[in-house]
């Protein structure tokens, strides 16, 4: 199977999705901004028919649409203080309304749909140079503010008195989801994006740890959703983001009835 | 010192306001408890000490190096979030730019939790998830301290061990303490002056002055 070149590009870029996307999503989780992943997955799909429409990379034409989209949605938080659900169908409007307009129109020349399913076969060797680039950046990123970012997660007034640019970082923060969601779309595609960002952090939330450690089992359930995603939907000849969704709510649901069990398990022996 | 000079407060910017055109003076090393009814602006004091809040109307300064901050109590932390109270304060030094990883220890030690260094903060008790929030606001050394509500949820016991470590923190190390109250008896046995909202404005009194003020009202504020 990996004696093919498509599924070797698709390979090295599904390793890097399994390390990026729970990076992110442990902030985005623990931020309660699961939505707003949700949201900068469609704004991503803009990016693409832009990119695609300009003959550029879409995976880049995604990365600066969804940045963009990341910045105007901590923008209009000040505008919306009271009502910041309202801020995230304002961007859905803007992204999803473009993304239907250029593809409605009929000038891009290639499809759009493995963008939304995620595709093995369309990986190529630029998008798989993109994707490295991109995740290098931004684990880079993660581990020089690795500490601010926790803060501003746990506790955001205590990081401003600490003299954290708490504005500054979120700025960063949402170049970094948008990096993530950008490397993701091809392998996972848009509309299963954000779970992919989600359900691994909520697997290892069920293990109960301190926060380094949750950040580690997050990647090893990534690893596990995204790999075993890749490897059986490339055997059942369907598309990998689908299935890999699939996987994951199965590693969640193992870990929730060992959880059980184990809890079960410990009573019987208290009570014994 | 913190002065605050016809410092007025609105969160729209216009009237009516939290605060209105009020003056404030606290001294270095005072223990100054802010008390009053709900919605008075004490937390809003706090905040605008912080700089997390800008002036409507007025100045408020301090001269103050470092400042230690002790929230209230599930007011902005998530309880649900999974960091031990070793990695909730290693990485506080690391904001801070604290080199010597002993300071946490040593924090730890002075609040009486070096024994759960490795517990969740999610599954300490009220009063043990506070003194790590003191413990965190003393390390860097602060010449200032504020607290909001730091009895909010807390047992008897701990409240005890809390004040008195406040106290201790304040005759011996010379921090001053400017912390918001609606534990009455421990404004009153534990700082030296008190600093009392009401519709808007404030003023200071002596705990025994409050004291009187406030039995002769039959625990009105309680």
């Amino acid at each position: 199977m990996l004696s093919y070149s498509f599924m070797q590009n698709a390979f090295v870029v599904s390793l890097f999705i399994s390390v990026l996307c729970p990076c992110i999503g442990v902030f985005l989780v623990l931020r309660r901004y699961s939505m707003i992943g949700d949201t900068l997955s469609h704004a991503s799909l803009a990016g693409i028919t832009i990119g695609l429409l300009c003959n550029q990379s879409p995976v880049l034409g995604a990365f600066i649409f969804t940045s963009l989209s990341g910045a105007l949605i901590e923008y209009l938080r000040r505008y919306f203080r009271k009502y910041t659900d309202l801020i995230l169908s304002i961007v859905l409007a803007l992204s999803v309304g473009t993304a239907i307009t250029i593809i409605s129109s009929g000038k891009l020349r290639t499809n759009a749909d493995s963008f939304m399913f995620g595709s093995i076969l369309t990986v190529t060797k630029t998008d798989m140079v993109m994707v490295m680039i991109l995740s290098i950046i931004s684990v880079l990123t993660l581990i020089f503010l690795y500490h601010q970012m926790v803060y501003i997660a746990y506790d955001e007034e205590a990081a401003k008195v600490a003299g954290v640019k708490t504005g500054l970082i979120n700025y960063v923060f949402f170049v970094l989801v948008a990096s993530a969601i950008s490397v993701s779309i091809r392998i996972v595609g848009v509309l299963v994006l954000s779970s992919m960002i989600a359900l691994p952090v909520a697997t290892a939330l069920q293990l109960e740890k301190g926060f380094k450690q949750t950040l580690i089992f997050s990647i090893l359930f990534s690893m596990i959703d995204i790999m075993s995603g890749l490897f059986i939907s490339y055997y059942l000849n369907v598309a990998p983001g689908g299935f890999t969704a699939l996987v994951s709510v199965f590693v969640l649901l193992m870990v929730l009835i060992g959880k059980k069990l184990h809890t079960s398990f410990n009573r019987a022996s208290h009570a014994s | 010192m913190i002065k605050a000079e016809d410092l007025s407060f609105s969160y729209s910017g216009s009237p009516p306001y939290i605060l209105s055109g009020l003056e404030l003076e606290i001294k270095n090393g005072e223990y100054v408890s802010v008390v009053g009814d709900n919605g008075c602006g004490k937390s809003t004091l706090m905040k605008l000490i912080l700089k997390f809040l800008r002036p409507t109307h007025g100045s408020i300064v301090t001269d103050a190096k470092k400042i230690g901050y002790v929230p209230q109590k599930n007011d902005s932390i998530n309880s649900g979030f999974p960091i031990t109270v070793w990695e909730m304060l290693n990485s506080y030094r690391k904001l801070l730019k604290l080199k010597d990883k002993a300071v946490v220890s040593e924090s730890l030690r002075l609040v009486g939790l070096s024994d759960h260094a490795r517990a969740l903060m999610g599954n300490l008790s009220g009063g043990q998830a506070q003194k790590a929030f003191i413990a965190r606001a003393l390390m860097g050394e602060p010449d200032l301290l504020i607290l909001d509500e730091p009895s909010a949820g807390v047992d008897i016991d701990s409240q005890r061990e809390i004040y008195a470590l406040l106290k201790r923190l304040n005759t011996e190390n010379g921090i001053t303490i400017v912390s918001v109250e609606h534990n009455l008896d421990a404004a009153i046995s534990n700082s030296t002056t008190i600093f009392h909202l009401h519709g808007g404005h404030g003023h200071f009194c002596t705990p025994q002055k409050y004291s009187e003020e406030y039995l002769g009202k039959g625990g009105a504020h309680a």
